[in-house]
């Protein structure tokens, strides 16, 4: 026998259960905004049908059904878009870092234009040119001497200001890390939460949503892998779990989030800036490894992400050369190292012709360039030597006593050109250089050509970069498209949805009062006969 | 593939983006006047363009290095032109005096131009062009002919050859050593105060002075080969200028060529760039559709 108030049940059950879905509704569209939100829907589902078998089951024609009920409230999500937007977005991380990095050191070095070290180098020889048609001119030599002087200024400035922005990007490597850090406890923390919640049979879809978002959050500064551990207790067959998060170190996995532990990345030779016990500013001479409470990572082993390329721009240790000294390579340090061994040759070599001639006053042997004992910092110590204080010492002439003779001045405008694979070079009036001996660090092309093809090398790197950066953008744009497409809210779908809840809604509200009307026949209408 | 309309604001802005972009790209090749900014732009261009810039500085250097070669040679050439003319002066005066008509106080009185002449030519000598002396090889502080305390003249022996490089590794001599023009030890000016002193001395013939015809004779003769010479140096830098001239059109060119841009050709990308932004904003103002909720009462 089915119960007499078994319509109001079922009816009621309904009115309830449209209630549920009208309310997510509201909550969909309150959130149709909401950064890393995914759309929510309840799963209605028919209640258990009267009478479950059994021996002493009611003897009525079939079974009679009971309703419906709101089974659980799901996220409509697709892992599979995650885990590729997350793999692009590593990917545009290292480039956008990479880019950025690039973009700095071409701002200065400035090149091509009519300020850069290729211009003052220009000016240099020129004037050197303009001394040695009027060698006894005084006015000649200060100018050879002032733009001397803008040449080394000009070494010092682009020096300087590289080793400036390579702080930076340290300072950038230590925010960056710090942030690192506090997303992994972020994340282990709402793992600690979603534990909790799940056992419990619901499903906490909103911590789901923010901690998807941090580990998207995550994924440009390193690329990740990500494990899902169910939590047991009563956790419904769709709960997510805890995530466990990892990087790769070579076939290895070193886990930064495992469950409620948050692992502490950091640079074991490194320096605390903050004071918070963990040493997140690089060492000054370039990266070595990182440390992930206590694990060595290899950097190499990072494949992608801001950090890489940012390191990448500061630079790393690659192991250590003869003299046990650290190599370090990278962006910004090759580009320094560049510039000490053109600073270095160009004062070497033009000290070498310039110490051969004669200046104003017959005197000989005065180097033109100081400070260049060694070639690391050369183009930071290069300098003009205190001789040249003195103009007449200005080595303009190949013959002592000759005012008038500038053959030597050419010789030095000459220094430009001298191909520097060259064991010896013959010059003017019998003035030679013997390369060889001077044991320079640039022994191929002429330092003009040397420079020139660090900046295309420059130009190689900062077009790729941009290229790569630009695809990658497209790449994740068109992944988070297809996410989208899957997740974000769609208002003209919550509207309709509304409608249909609401109606449903409605009809069971009817339907209470048809069964209201049925059952006030049944007591206030029924036996009254002849009364 | 579901669309939201979240989706559709963010592609809209997306593409406006990009259209901006490249508004600003065009807009920079055009208020710069250069294809690149910045290496990463296009390396090849870039590494290029380094390299015109230092051929082009190093072309408009040896430009420069022509008006000091010619500024020797022309200053020489006219030096040497006025030596001569006292030369030839000298040597009229000497035709008239060796006529043993001449009397004494008439050949005096030659005598006296003589030596005037002869000072004359010491200031030839001893030209000054700005603060050098053009005549004295390398040794341009010092003047190449001294008048002793003794009145003899002595001409330097500098005879280094100074060079201007007027092109990639050519170097052209452009003085004229003082032996050469003016004859070694004290030629000239021997010959010319031994002929003042005979015009001076009474028992001078007119056959003696004679003799001093074909001394002056040989003198005015190696300065007209001089002149030639330093014609000849003026022809080869005239020639070497012109070539230089092309040479920095041709570097001119090169660098524009590689770096400058094709103005027609970015206004006609702005013009389009401009009308397909208009099309993008227009576009973006019906993203923002009416939704299901405008039409449900």
């Amino acid at each position: 026998m089915l119960s007499t108030f078994h319509g109001l049940e079922a009816a009621r059950r309904a009115m309830m259960a449209q209630q549920a879905a009208l309310y997510t509704t509201g909550h969909n569209i309150a959130n149709a905004n909401t950064e890393g939100y995914t759309r929510q829907r309840v799963q209605l589902k028919a209640t258990p049908p009267f009478p479950t078998p059994g021996l002493n089951r009611p003897n009525i024609p079939g079974q009679m059904g009971t309703g419906v009920e709101a089974s659980s409230v799901e996220r409509v999500r697709e892992y599979f878009l995650d885990i590729q937007y997350r793999g692009e977005n590593s990917k545009l991380g290292y480039w956008e870092a990479r880019a950025d990095a690039v973009s700095k050191m071409e701002d200065i070095m400035n090149e091509p234009s009519d300020s850069g070290l290729a211009k003052t180098m220009d000016q240099f020889w020129q004037a050197l040119q303009d001394l040695s048609t009027h060698p006894e001119n005084e006015g000649a030599r200060s100018v050879v001497r002032q733009r001397g002087l803008a040449v080394v200024e000009t070494f010092h400035y682009l020096s300087n200001s590289l080793a400036q922005i390579r702080t930076d990007l340290g300072t950038q490597i230590g925010t960056t890390v710090t942030e690192i850090n506090s997303l992994l406890n972020q994340i282990s923390a709402l793992n600690e939460r979603i534990a909790e919640i799940e056992p419990n049979g619901y499903l906490p879809n909103d911590l789901y949503d923010e901690r998807d978002r941090l580990i998207d959050q995550l994924s440009q500064y390193m690329e990740i892998g990500v494990e899902k551990h169910p939590t047991g207790g009563n956790a419904l067959p769709m709960a997510e779990g805890t995530y466990d998060v990892y990087v790769m170190n070579g076939s290895a996995k070193v886990y930064l989030v495992q469950g409620r532990t948050a692992s502490v990345v950091s640079f074991s030779d490194g320096s605390d800036v903050d004071g918070d016990g963990v040493k997140e500013m690089p060492p000054d001479l370039g990266i070595n490894t990182l440390d992930v409470s206590g694990t060595t990572v290899s950097f190499f082993s990072l494949p992608n992400g801001k950090l890489r390329g940012l390191i990448e721009g500061y630079g790393y240790q690659t192991g250590t050369d003869a003299s046990g000294q650290p190599i370090v390579k990278g962006l910004y340090p090759d580009m320094l190292a560049n510039l000490d061994k053109l600073a270095y040759t160009f004062g070497k070599v033009f000290n070498d012709v310039h110490q051969q001639g004669y200046g104003l006053n017959g005197s000989t042997n005065h180097p033109f360039f100081g400070g260049i004992g060694a070639v690391s910092g050369a183009a930071n110590t290069i300098k003009l030597a205190a001789d040249i204080d003195d103009l007449a010492n200005i080595a303009a002439s190949t013959k002592s006593g000759e005012t008038g003779n500038g053959n030597n001045a050419i010789n030095l405008a000459n220094v430009r050109s001298l191909l520097l694979s060259n064991a010896t070079v013959s010059l003017q009036d019998g003035i030679s250089v013997n390369l060889a001996s001077l044991n320079l660090p640039l022994s191929s092309g002429t330092v003009e050509t040397n420079y020139q093809g660090w900046i295309g090398q420059l130009g190689v790197d900062g077009e790729q970069a941009n290229r790569m950066k630009s695809n990658s953008e497209i790449l994740r744009q068109s992944v988070e498209e297809k996410r989208q497409s899957v997740s974000s809210v769609s208002l003209d779908e919550e509207m309709m949805n509304m409608i249909k809840f609401q109606h449903a809604y409605n009809a069971a509200a009817r339907q209470i009062t048809v069964i209201d009307e049925m059952l006030d026949k049944l007591i206030n209408g029924m036996g009254v006969v002849g009364r | 593939m579901r669309i939201t309309q979240s989706m559709l604001a963010n592609n809209m802005l997306k593409q406006i983006t990009r259209s901006y972009e490249k508004l600003d790209q065009y807009q920079t090749q055009l208020s710069t006047g250069k294809k690149i900014t910045r290496p990463s732009d296009d390396p090849v261009v870039a590494m290029k363009g380094i390299a015109y810039r230092s051929n082009l500085a190093e072309v408009e250097q040896f430009k420069r290095n022509f008006s000091e070669a010619y500024n020797w040679v022309e200053n020489s050439d006219s030096a040497l032109d006025k030596a001569t003319q006292a030369l030839q002066r000298i040597r009229e005066l000497v035709v008239q005096a060796s006529n043993d008509t001449y009397e004494e106080t008439q050949r005096q009185s030659i005598a006296k131009e003589v030596r005037q002449l002869t000072e004359h030519l010491v200031t030839i000598a001893n030209t000054k062009v700005g603060d050098k002396y053009i005549f004295n090889g390398a040794k341009t502080t010092e003047p190449p002919v001294t008048v002793n305390p003794d009145g003899t003249i002595s001409v330097s022996t500098n005879s280094q050859q100074l060079n201007i490089e007027l092109a990639k590794g050519i170097y052209i001599p452009v003085n004229i050593p003082p032996s050469t023009a003016f004859g070694a030890g004290s030629g000239l000016f021997s010959d010319l105060q031994n002929l003042a002193a005979s015009l001076e001395n009474p028992s001078t013939t007119g056959n003696d002075l004679t003799g001093y015809l074909d001394k002056l004779d040989s003198h005015l003769t190696n300065l007209l080969g001089v002149r030639a010479e330093l014609g000849a140096r003026m022809n080869r830098i005239e020639l070497m200028e012109d070539r230089i001239d092309s040479q920095q059109v041709i570097a001119e060119k090169m660098l524009s060529d590689n770096e400058d841009v094709d103005l027609e050709k970015v206004i006609t990308d702005l013009k389009t760039q401009e009308s397909v932004h208009r099309a993008a904003l227009a576009v973006g103002a019906r993203v923002i559709q009416p939704t299901l909720v405008d039409f449900l009462r």
